[in-house]
């Protein structure tokens, strides 16, 4: 939703409503178009030297390559199973302990100053430590990207509960409502706005850690794809797998706004 | 309904603004009886929405004794319901949603919620936004549905803080009409506050006079006339004035303090502007 351009509805209206998305997909496929546009002008006219920067169309056929022989199905499934799993237990335990420390002060109390220390070291810091203690299996890149969607999640949370107006809490009190009633009617809608800035920077934060971890340790997904083409200097793969990347995660946010969207009817024109 | 007494005994409260002590009531002594409507009106800023907190229970950091039914207040209770002075409505829910927060621990059938709950709608006449999320309210019909919340539980004693403030005159008189009723039906004990000083004198059985800085009671008029009553009867109108001539002497020092009881004389000034300097 942009706030700069206000344009009143027109229900009903279903041509102008067409006319309005295509004109807003057409504004939003500007600078990538334009960006591809002088991209192709400098390989063609030879500004660069190819080695740095291939060609639009050798990218592309590369990536069509990849995707033929399955290779890039591989990867991005691989990597999309690790962020996927990684994500699910540590924004999960994230939103757990947001809300407890949102809803419990004495939790907060203990809690907060341990966690702000360890929130402040790197991700790339910790996979070593992790490295001692689990290997460089599957499980040290689960824990290392649940770890990296873990504090984020926690950090939006509480403040969401948190900044919950006064008022409406005296409301809950003055109606009595149980514990599980609030959490229910109040805080978690109330919260909502902020636990979704927590999913989207949790999810940004799981695919950084994701490319991290596969720089280190392993032997395929995208990120391991990215690290490898670019010390080959098979800039073309690099090339296409940053652009699998962004794309991928392009359609996550989507999903996650569309989802957003249906949950928070209440701050959407209908 | 054999219950619904308030004895309120020397109550004080002081907030603590900007490292200074702002004494917002002192010296509170107050005795409702079972079933009683008491109105307070009182100039902006004299207590009136902290002595309703103070009897919901959110307030209960205070010198003196709040008793409800020989029993000291110590938090909010199902037996008391409060309609605060603004809506608080939850924005994500609809209003059929958020007046059936007030049944949330009523313990009725789903089918009896509901039933309740479209009733109430119907009673402060928003039938039809069942499923308006509140920022497709206009104020006045926020304020309704708030009252449909407090009401639904049908609270033993409730609290009503300016309820009708933001309504235009045709619907006050019918909701104003509608919880005289209520509140007679089912013996509830009503504390309202208000600046209308019609409105005051006409639901009360007294009205609490109430002067700032700090907020105490000046004067307690009794109004016997019985119901239903007609809001243009004599004795209204004289009830008005004393209440008036009250809300005046309590003020910021007046030179000359009006008579108290005028009993024959009609009123020179339209009633709203000297309500507006009760009130300002
Ligand atoms: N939470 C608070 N913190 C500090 N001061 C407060 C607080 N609540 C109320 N006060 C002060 O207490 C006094 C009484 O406030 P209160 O809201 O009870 O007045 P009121 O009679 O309801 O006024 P109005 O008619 O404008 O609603 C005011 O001077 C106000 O500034
Ligand atoms: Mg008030």
């Amino acid at each position: 939703m942009s706030l700069l351009a206000y344009a009143p509805p027109r229900s009903g209206d279903f041509t102008v409503a067409l006319l309005v998305r295509l004109r807003h997909a057409a504004i939003g496929l500007l600078v990538p178009l334009t960006l591809v546009l002088v991209w192709a002008l400098a390989s063609a006219r030879g500004w660069l030297p190819e080695q740095v920067l291939p060609a639009p169309s050798y990218v592309w056929q590369n990536l069509r390559d990849m995707a033929a022989s399955g290779e890039l199905a591989q990867h991005a499934g691989i990597s999309a199973i690790r962020v996927a799993v990684g994500f699910a237990v540590g924004a999960g335990l994230g939103l757990l302990l947001g809300i407890a420390i949102g809803l419990s002060r004495p939790v907060e109390d203990y809690v907060r100053p341990l966690f702000t220390a360890v929130a402040q070291v790197p991700t790339i810091g910790w996979i070593p430590l992790l490295m001692l203690f689990l290997g460089i299996g599957e499980t040290l890149k689960i824990v290392v990207i649940a770890k990296a969607a873990f504090f984020p999640m926690v950090v939006n949370t509480a403040a969401g509960i948190q900044n919950i107006p006064l008022s409406y809490r005296e409301v809950a009190a003055v109606l009595r409502l149980t514990r599980w009633q609030s959490l229910r009617r109040l805080v978690l809608p109330g919260a909502l706005p902020s636990i979704f800035t927590g999913v989207r920077y949790s999810l940004t934060k799981a695919w950084t850690a994701l490319v991290a971890v596969e720089l280190l340790a392993s032997a395929e997904g995208l990120g391991y794809l990215l690290v490898w083409s670019r010390q080959m200097f098979w800039l073309d793969t690099m090339l296409a797998a940053m652009l699998v990347i962004g794309l991928v995660g392009y359609v996550m946010d989507a999903m996650l706004a569309a989802a957003e969207a249906r949950l928070q009817a209440w701050r959407i024109d209908a | 309904m054999a219950n619904g007494e308030l004895g309120l005994q020397g109550i004080a409260k002081t907030f603590r603004v900007d490292g200074r002590l702002l004494p917002a009531l002192d010296g509170i002594d107050l005795q409702v009886t079972p079933g009683e409507f008491i109105t307070i009106v009182g100039a902006s800023g004299c207590g009136k929405s902290t002595l309703l907190r103070i009897i919901a229970g959110l307030e209960t950091d205070h010198a003196g004794a709040a008793v409800h039914d020989g029993k000291t207040i110590r938090g909010p209770s199902l037996a008391r319901g409060l309609v605060f002075q603004e809506p608080r409505l939850f924005p994500w829910l609809t209003v059929e949603a958020n007046v059936a927060l007030g049944l949330e621990n009523a313990g009725l059938s789903r089918d009896a919620k509901r039933a309740a709950v479209s009733e109430h709608i119907a009673l402060v006449g928003l039938t039809g936004f069942e499923n308006a999320y509140p920022r497709q309210l206009s104020g006045g019909m926020a304020q309704r549905a708030a009252i449909a919340r407090g009401l639904v539980n049908r609270p033993g004693v409730l609290l009503l803080d300016e309820p009708f403030g933001a309504l235009d005159a045709f619907t006050r008189t019918h909701l104003q009409e509608e919880l005289q009723g209520i509140v007679a039906r089912e013996g509830i004990t009503a504390v309202l506050v208000t600046h209308d000083v019609d409105e005051a004198v006409y639901l009360g059985d007294r009205v609490v006079v109430m002067a700032p800085r700090p907020g105490r009671i000046t004067r307690i008029v009794a109004v016997d006339e019985p119901r239903p009553r007609s809001r243009t009867a004599a004795a209204l109108l004289h009830k008005r004035e004393a209440v008036l001539a009250a809300l005046d002497s309590g003020g910021r020092g007046r030179p000359e303090p009006r008579r108290l009881d005028a009993p024959d004389e009609p009123l020179r000034q339209p009633a709203a502007a000297i309500a507006l300097q009760g009130a300002a």
